[in-house]
């Protein structure tokens, strides 16, 4: 059992913990087309086509890509979006 | 022959042949049988209100598995937490854009869609590509190389080039509708 001098120092790490984003992730897929990733990405996350084509291309030859942080809730959200559009999308806390 | 989708004043037009109508109709309805759960909207008046699955686990046909994929990676308890939220959800969008698609196509003359109806077939076809795509055993990048070279020497009355020849017309066409409508959001957005 934890004494309260060790309980205190504790407390900073717990705290750091919920402030840790969470991520959505996009996973790359043979099916899904280059020109289609890019265009959900501009038109649901509203990005400009040079930062949907640069994640695109990380899905395509890095395998993944981060495409939003926030909440866990919103992170939720954006994952059931992009299953919506077909993406292979998951959410977790930020590493 | 088929002719490309294409943004003009009339909105989003494409124009498909009696067969290719025919063809692409019975694939939307079979993805849309695909996505049926079999719930009647009122078997839980509660589930269904709220538009919770009680015991939704991953599918076991890897097709709708694809088309409904788990949300978290290496977290079972948080992925199967998320399918009970949303994966009634989900099917329903799924299956109202593949009616939205049908319901067009049986209207008579070319494809003049509106830009609703314009999204609902960017979805539908991408549904039906991912749901081909597994039965054809495609999985990956190299997958789908091998298939591209494998599909020239495969014999006529295989049914795997029949299906690579389908997926490849679908593909195609979702290209050409992305196209028309990145063109939009070009335009919307410079």
């Amino acid at each position: 059992m934890a004494s309260p001098a060790e309980a205190e120092e504790l407390a900073p790490a717990d705290l750091t913990g919920l402030d840790v984003p969470w991520v959505t992730i996009v996973w790359n897929d043979p099916v899904n087309l280059m020109s289609y990733v890019s265009y959900v990405f501009q038109s649901y996350f509203g990005y400009p086509r040079e930062k949907a084509e640069r994640l695109m291309h990380d899905v395509h030859e890095k395998g993944r890509a981060v495409v939003s942080t926030g909440t866990r809730e919103e992170m939720e959200r954006d994952t059931e979006a992009m299953h919506g559009y077909g993406l292979w999308a998951t959410f977790s806390k930020d590493s | 022959m088929a002719r490309r989708f294409e943004r003009t004043r009339r909105g989003v037009t494409a124009r498909l042949d009696e067969d290719e109508r025919e063809l692409v109709d019975e694939l939307l309805a079979e993805v849309s049988a695909l996505l049926d759960d079999g719930l009647a909207p009122e078997s839980d008046p509660l589930e269904a209100l709220v538009g919770i699955t009680e015991g939704a686990s991953t599918p076991e046909d890897p097709a709708l598995a694809r088309l409904l994929p788990d949300a978290a990676r290496d977290d079972p308890e948080a992925a199967a937490e998320f399918r009970r939220f949303t994966e009634r959800g989900l099917r329903q969008r799924k299956r109202d854009a593949l009616a939205t698609a049908r319901a067009t196509l049986a209207r008579p003359g070319p494809l003049v869609l509106d830009a609703g109806e314009a999204q609902a077939w960017l979805v539908a076809l991408n549904d039906l590509r991912l749901v081909l795509a597994e039965r054809l055993g495609l999985r990956t990048d190299d997958d789908a190389e091998r298939l591209l070279a494998e599909a020239d020497a495969m014999a006529a009355d295989d049914p795997r080039a029949w299906m690579s020849a389908v997926y490849d017309f679908l593909t195609w066409l979702q290209e050409t509708l992305v196209t028309a409508l990145s063109d939009e959001l070009q335009r919307r957005d410079p």
